[in-house]
């Protein structure tokens, strides 16, 4: 039989070009009993590694199944598609330095086009030819071509031939020979393979249209005429070509020629951040060390130098001293700048005594044990995963500095593949179809939560859609066939790849989006299966909000602090703060669901936190572990460890399961019971791990529950418990918690919470000038602000800076006075010169104002409208008034000068502005108001009708049935979607409103359109004592806000995470890590 | 997407005009939501305006909603203003869509009254004043302003002095205030600019056969040519213009190359004209007014034809198209025109000559130079069935029999593969050609195809001859 390898095949790499996942190729051209494929994106080698991976994995398994070695071989490349008139030529690298050859060459057209283009140019390759094999997929006039390639690379040029039964094809078979001879090249079968079999040929013409931006039906001649472009055995090549055998054969020959495999990018760390002479390992061990003896003192605790010796060891035996120097550097580098940038590591490093030592992390492991203290394992020869967070204000300048440091060829950002979502498939694919735009948006609307990935035909029939109507059901199947399809290639929120040679010469670099970024074409997976390293700089609110509290203190003499403030975590009052639920803007745990879970939990310690952190999360809601959890910190359950039946040790569990009282929270955790209690190899449970980071993607996780529920019952474990077990682990899915990160996160809610507890109004203020970050809306932190006895001023022009500040009164206790920035639409250069102009003086009038800082008439009218200019006594109205004749300040200097001085005016005897007004203007122009809650206009009139206050609501026994009104803040479809929870406010208080999901469905309209909300229903109240108020019914009393003042609708401030308005967090899910969701659970 | 308007139930149910489509898909997940039609709206409301020139020539459209006659001196005809709104009440409660209206001194303040008015007033500056500063429609931040001044109707605007408010929400809010309130003069801009001369005759009983009509127009055209002979005038266009009892309106206009005025001869024209129209016209219930319109009006000016006319220029061809299809019916003379397919079928249109291509024709598939055609002249419809020996299972042809003769073939080429369109097919499938072009021993070439790929679609493919080559 002859040989072949299909040698040009594109994967959906070459964006809606290719029709079939990488790993379909080479599923395919395996099963067809090819000897090779090769694999060539259109201007990328993005889709290559997972190829690699494919094939690697079938290896694994012929090779597990007991089979013969696969002689099959993967060989990767690109096409270039030139934006002169050359023709396509595919390259393929045959060296290690063929691959930097080849990689430099995209790197150059990248860079030279805008983001996502390619900019080639023929003579670009003949400068980067150097072992590249060159197939030319060229015509007859490309002889000239062909002849100058073969004259540059000699014998590395074939010129490519296809036989796609296109009714000539031996005639041009013929012709392309003559060809060929002209120019002393072989020729090469292909058959250009855009997709594995025929029957994707749907699918390709589907993103045909899509990248023509047409419809199926008026495409035309731009779909293929067949179904050829697949990948075919050889005995069909040998039979098409019989005209020309060698062109088949010459596969082998290139096949053979090749070398390279991926496996060849041997990575080396950057050396840079070792001072002359120094080995890494010993710099490392010598800076450890000195931090070390800084932070100990002299002599070193016995437990202290067995951390290091451990650590030091794994270190040392896996190479990895130049990582944790290229971490130490990030991390110095924000510390030495003025001011500095907070930053903290987190990850498998959290618990690290090396990281803690060199300031990555903030989380000193002598105090706080954690149960997986190895932060890099031995079995698994990956990198060790810190991720840094950074200021978000200020992150950009670290990644300026790493680019600066490292130099661009030599620093990248990893990409993120856009992938085809539900929402975004249905659609284009309803638009290619001829769907009118009206049956995709129901459709994609139904999708409430983004990232359910498949379509199930629930939502069809939600869409008033039949699934099995053929049309729908054609929609149907290609949606899913075009879902978790690569769109294209963004870059990574943070994650920099650092090479100690030339970046370019192992994968090709893209221009960011952004100016000044420059990302690789390789994602976080493609990173890890080829051991590349990765620094994650992520950007973090709350450690902006942090280091604006530490400024705000240092300003007002309340002590110099950092990130290690209270390094013990220990104050009770911090701990008696959170237990009564008070978290309001607290980091992580300040969601209702946690709110209301910190009574239950009571955490008194670090490590409580932690906990909290972590099992406020689907994992362990899906798991059902978060009660059992509860009832056995309490007391109220017995502790005790699933065990196995015997001979197995019957404690085995113990030591895994004692710190969270036998109940499997964190990801490690579940992780580490598929080892000892399913008897999973490290490598499955490995598998495993990686299964649940994607399974989303591809499902595959039943094999695996099997392999986990039968391994565990084998053993003698109850079967509920391995099928609870593995629930969880299904729950981790997308937003896996491993307790490494939550430890990490526990010291930022500590360091937040002991802000808020010992200095509310320093947390308060800073927590306005980091908006937009956290939970909550201005507006309820300022409510949460007062309630804690904090003073606060309004925005005034005589007192206000364009952040929100302190202001002590007479005894010195601190207020806090409201800045421009809350002012919708208020620039922040108006603020500036305002406050310039005042240091000569405060204001005594308007024209004063616009006068002295030169102010345009906009911003004086803003500064009307938010009431600002109380110190001189001018209310809304009147200030108003004035401020629409005063003359615009920013017309050219002359034109101001020369404006006639304002002369005297009739008394226009304006009507006063009510009280209720004043409010409602407040709330238009600041979304809050310090005069008045709009609702406690309303409360005569309700009390009439027997509506109760949010107060009275939470005071009245359980089992009560109320009426209770309010403004909507959050609305919220959490988990299952079984209840939607919604929380309303009025002038008392808030009360958190249930309504299940049955009910929702017929009073949907009331829940997503109210902006006042009135509930009637049943108060039940736990025995923590948290309030919810059962719905039993609905309505929208939203016209009531209309009747206050101005005959406009009141605009109500919702929060920042209430899920109806933004239902889609602007996140891809793998990324999801970076501020896990917080969900709600019941 | 956002809504542009509501219908009373929707409206009711909280939405409005302004409002993202999703948000309000939120809410009502089976909200029936129409594309908006801003060009048939248009085409509707300028319906409605042509009714309403009945009353007056001085009709104006105002925004896309509104409509505004000045009916000074007219409203006599049918007893007074409140006859007036009756007649037009009842024309109107036959079209759909709710109708709001108000009758003032000024058309500003019509417009705001029957746009802005909430409550009955006792007199119609009570009722102005009374208004919210919305009907002034000025810009939205004005307005804010406005009612943040506590200036929240026309009434408290009016009754301050205005200067200061000039100074501060500009002189554009006190002169549209004194429009409104009959302050300052103003006049409405009619849609139609006024006909040069126009005659008509308005009917007690409407009349609704064409042979009535046309008599009509005879003798308004008697009339009109009476007048323009007295201006030594003639006419290039002339146009009727028909009021139906229930409110349609219809037109009729014929031109001339030269001014005319000779009554015969314009009905001549007139009769073709209605004898052309696709829809015979529909009287409904009768016709109750007819207007005769001359618009162009040019000096009469007496010249001898040239009998030899002008060159026979590059529309020579058009214009026998456009005899020839009159004559023998426009479907009748055919046009081919490309289309975009991979089916030989359908890769043809033929479409009658007249029809402009509505969309750009893709133009057919250039040949390569030196390249025989791949396609044959002449395609059967449908293709006939032959009895083919072939090899499995993509083999060329040997023999063939068609039309009880049989076919050696001597030379092929091909197989040029045409898949079906799957996306025409409920199930997906279709089955796909295998075209040859052959030769047989006598030199005939004929283009055949083989209809489903052996074993994958067929286990037993059936074979067609398509088309000859020349």
């Amino acid at each position: 039989m002859t040989a072949f390898a299909e040698l040009v095949a594109a994967s959906n790499y070459s964006f809606l070009r290719g029709a079939a996942h990488p790993h379909e190729m080479v599923a395919e051209a395996l099963r067809l009993g090819l000897d090779g494929i090769g694999l060539a994106d259109r201007n990328t080698v993005a889709g290559v590694v997972r190829a690699h991976v494919a094939l690697e994995s079938a290896v694994k398994e012929a090779a597990a199944a007991g089979l013969p070695a696969l002689p099959f071989r993967l060989v990767v490349g690109a096409r270039l598609v030139f934006s002169d008139d050359t023709p396509d030529i595919i390259a393929y690298p045959a060296t290690r330095f063929g691959w930097g050859r080849l990689t430099r060459l995209l790197t150059l057209g990248n860079l030279r086009a805008e983001k996502g283009d390619c900019e080639l140019h023929f003579a670009d390759l003949l400068d980067h030819h150097e072992d590249l094999l060159l197939i030319v997929l060229g015509k007859e006039q490309d002889l000239g071509v062909l002849q100058r390639l073969r004259a540059a690379c000699d014998d590395r040029v074939w010129l490519g031939v296809t036989m796609l039964r296109q009714g000539r094809d031996r005639r041009m078979l013929a012709r392309m020979q003559a060809v060929a001879q002209a120019a002393n090249v072989p020729l090469l079968a292909t058959n250009d393979a855009l997709y594995a079999g025929p029957a994707q040929r749907p699918l390709h013409d589907v993103l045909t249209c899509i990248l023509h931006g047409t419809t199926i039906t008026t495409a035309g001649r731009i779909l293929a005429a067949n179904a050829e472009r697949h990948l075919k055995p050889a005995d069909e090549m040998v039979r098409l070509f019989r005209d020309c055998p060698d062109a088949v054969a010459q596969s082998r020959v290139i096949l053979d020629r090749i070398t390279f495999t991926l496996r060849d990018l041997s990575y080396e760390y950057p050396h840079e951040p070792i001072p002359y002479g120094w080995e890494p390992q010993d710099w490392l061990e010598h800076i450890v060390l000195e931090a070390a003896h800084q932070r100990y003192g002299e002599t070193l605790s016995p437990k202290v130098e067995a951390l290091l010796a451990e650590e030091f060891h794994l270190i040392r035996q896996q190479k990895y001293a130049f990582y944790f120097l290229t971490v130490h550097d990030l991390v110095r580098f924000a510390r030495a700048q003025t001011p500095p940038i907070l930053c903290q590591g987190r990850g498998s490093a959290a618990n690290s005594i090396v990281c803690f030592l060199l300031g990555v992390t903030s989380v000193d492991p002598v105090q706080h044990d954690l149960l997986f203290s190895r932060f890099v394992s031995e079995e698994r020869s990956e990198p060790p995963d810190i991720d840094v967070d950074f200021e978000h204000e200020r992150r950009e300048e670290v990644m300026q500095y790493v680019y600066r440091r490292y130099g661009r060829h030599r620093a990248g950002i990893a990409a993120t593949v856009i992938h085809y979502r539900p929402r975004s498939a249905v659609r284009e694919v309803g638009k290619v179809l001829g769907f009118t735009e009206d049956v995709t948006a129901r459709l994609g609307s139904t999708v409430w939560g983004s990232f359910a990935s498949k379509l199930e035909d629930r939502r069809y029939a939600d869409a008033g859609l039949d699934p099995t109507n053929p049309a729908i059901a054609r929609l149907k199947g290609l949606v899913e066939q075009i879902l978790e399809f690569p769109r294209h290639l963004s870059q990574h929120v943070g994650g920099f790849v650092l090479t100690q040679d030339r970046l370019d010469e192992t994968v090709p670099i893209h221009n960011g989006a952004m100016a000044d970024r420059t990302f690789i074409e390789w994602d976080k997976d493609d990173i890890d299966a080829l051991g590349l390293m990765k620094v994650d700089v992520l950007a973090l609110g709350m450690l902006t909000c942090i280091r604006k509290s530490f400024d705000l203190m240092r300003r007002h003499g309340l002590g110099d602090h950092d990130l290690e403030v209270d390094i013990a975590a220990d104050d009770p009052a911090v701990y008696d703060m959170l237990c009564k639920g008070d978290s309001i803007g607290v980091f992580q745990v300040e969601s209702r669901a946690q709110i209301n879970m910190l009574p239950r939990l009571k955490p008194r310690s670090l490590y409580d936190l932690t906990v909290q952190v972590a099992i406020v999360r689907p994992g362990p809601i899906q798991g059902e572990m978060v009660h059992p959890y509860l009832r056995r910190r309490s007391g109220i359950e017995k502790v005790d460890y699933p065990s196995p039946a015997p001979p197995h040790n019957p404690n085995e569990l113990k030591d895994l399961l004692g710190k969270t009282f036998g109940v499997p929270l964190f990801q490690e955790q579940a992780m580490k019971l598929a080892i000892v209690a399913a008897a999973f190899t490290p490598s499955e449970a490995n598998q495993l791990r990686r299964a649940m980071a994607t399974f989303r993607h591809t499902g595959g996780m039943d094999g695996f529950r099997t392999k986990m529920v039968e391994g565990m019952a084998a053993r003698g474990y109850d079967r509920d418990f391995a099928e609870r077990c593995f629930q969880q682990i299904e729950g981790f899915g997308s937003y896996g918690f491993p307790e490494s990160h939550a430890l990490s996160f526990a010291r930022l809610v500590y360091v937040s919470s002991w802000i808020k507890c010992h200095q509310p109004a320093v947390f308060a203020c800073a927590l306005l000038n980091a908006q937009p970050m956290g939970f909550y809306a201005p507006a309820q932190i300022v409510r949460d602000a007062r309630e804690h006895g904090i003073a606060v001023h309004p925005v005034d022009i005589n007192a206000s800076d364009w952040d929100n500040s302190l202001e002590p009164d007479a005894a010195g206790v601190l207020g806090l006075r409201l800045g421009f920035r809350q002012m919708d639409g208020f620039r922040r250069a108006w603020a500036d010169a305002l406050v310039a102009a005042r240091a000569r003086g405060p204001f005594a009038s308007v024209e004063a104002l616009a006068r002295r800082a030169a102010l345009p008439q906009r911003a004086l009218r803003l500064l009307a409208d938010v009431d600002a200019f109380g110190s001189i006594a001018l209310d809304r109205r009147q200030a108003l008034w004035e401020v629409r004749r005063t003359p615009d300040a920013a017309l050219p200097l002359f034109a101001a000068a020369s404006a006639r001085e304002l002369g005297e005016e009739p008394d226009m005897a304006l009507p006063l502005m009510s009280a209720a007004e004043q409010v409602v203007v407040d709330y238009k122009t600041l979304r809050l108001s310090l005069k008045d809650h709009p609702m406690s206009f309303l409360r005569a009139m309700l009390t009439d009708e027997g509506i109760s206050s949010c107060a009275r609501t939470s005071a009245v026994k359980a089992g009560s049935r109320v009426r209770t009104a309010g403004i909507v803040l959050i609305r919220q479809r959490p988990g299952n979607g079984n209840a939607i929870f919604v929380t309303i406010e009025d002038e008392t208080g808030v009360t958190n409103v249930v309504i299940w999901a049955r009910l929702f469905e017929t009073v949907r309209a009331q829940v997503m359109g109210s902006r006042l909300m009135l509930i009637e229903g049943e108060v039940q109240r736990s025995p923590e004592g948290v309030v919810h108020l059962m719905a039993n019914r609905v309505h929208d009393r939203s016209a009531l806000l209309d009747t206050l003042g101005e005959d406009t609708a009141v605009r109500v401030p919702l929060a920042r995470a209430d899920e109806m308005v933004r239902p889609v967090p602007p996140r891809h899910p793998r990324d999801a890590r970076i501020v896990p969701k917080s969900r709600d659970f019941h | 997407m956002r809504i542009t308007a509501v219908d009373p139930r929707a409206h009711a149910l909280g939405l409005s005009p302004g409002m993202a489509l999703a948000d309000a898909r939120a809410i009502l997940p089976d909200l029936a939501a129409h594309d908006a039609a801003p060009a048939a709206d248009q085409d509707w409301i300028e319906r409605i305006a042509d009714l309403c020139e009945r009353y007056t020539p001085m009709v104006a459209l105002d925004e896309a909603d509104g409509i505004t006659l000045d009916i000074t001196g007219c409203a006599h005809l049918l007893g007074g203003e409140d006859g007036l709104v009756a007649d037009l009440e009842a024309r109107l409660a036959a079209w759909s869509g709710q109708v709001r209206h108000a009758v003032a001194g000024s058309p500003d303040g019509a417009q705001a009254l029957a746009r802005f008015q909430t409550m009955p007033a006792a007199s119609e500056a009570a009722a102005l004043r009374r208004l919210d500063v919305a009907a002034l429609r000025l810009p939205d931040e004005t307005l804010v302003a406005l009612r943040r001044a506590g200036l929240k109707t026309l009434g408290d605007l009016a009754g301050r002095p205005s200067a200061p408010i000039a100074a501060r929400f500009g002189e554009e809010t006190t002169e549209t205030l004194a429009r409104l309130l009959g302050d300052l003069d103003n006049r409405i801009q009619p849609r139609r600019r006024l006909p040069a001369m126009f005659f008509e005759r308005r009917f007690a009983e409407p009349i609704a056969r064409t042979e009535h009509v046309l008599e009509v127009i005879e003798d308004l055209a008697t009339e009109a040519a009476a007048a323009l002979a007295e201006r030594h005038k003639g006419g290039r266009r002339f146009a009727v213009r028909l009021f139906r009892s229930d409110g349609q309106v219809r037109d009729l206009a014929v031109e001339t190359g030269l001014p005319a005025r000779d009554p015969p001869t314009l009905m001549r024209l007139f009769r073709e004209r209605i004898d052309a129209l696709a829809d015979p016209l529909d009287p409904g219930f009768g016709f109750d007014m007819l207007r005769f319109v001359v618009p162009r009006i040019e000096p009469l000016a007496p010249t001898q034809l040239q009998l030899e006319g002008g060159a026979i220029g590059d529309d020579a061809m058009a214009a026998l198209v456009d005899r020839l299809s009159t004559r023998v019916g426009r479907t009748r003379i055919r046009r081919f025109v490309a289309r975009d397919s991979h089916i030989p079928e359908q890769g043809v249109l033929s479409i009658p000559a007249l029809d402009a291509p509505t969309a750009p024709v893709p133009a057919w598939q250039p040949l390569d130079p030196g390249e025989p055609p791949l396609r044959p002249i002449h395609l059967f419809d449908p293709p006939q069935r032959i009895e083919v020996m072939a090899e499995v299972p993509d083999g060329p042809p040997h023999r063939f029999r068609w039309r009880r003769t049989l076919h050696d073939v001597t030379r092929f080429e091909g197989p040029e593969r045409i898949a079906a369109e799957w996306w025409k097919r409920i199930d997906a499938a279709g089955l796909t050609r295998d075209y040859y072009r052959v030769e047989d021993t006598r030199g005939r070439r004929f283009w055949i195809f083989r209809h489903g790929l052996y074993d994958r679609e067929k286990s037993d493919p059936d074979w067609y001859v398509h088309g000859l080559f020349a």
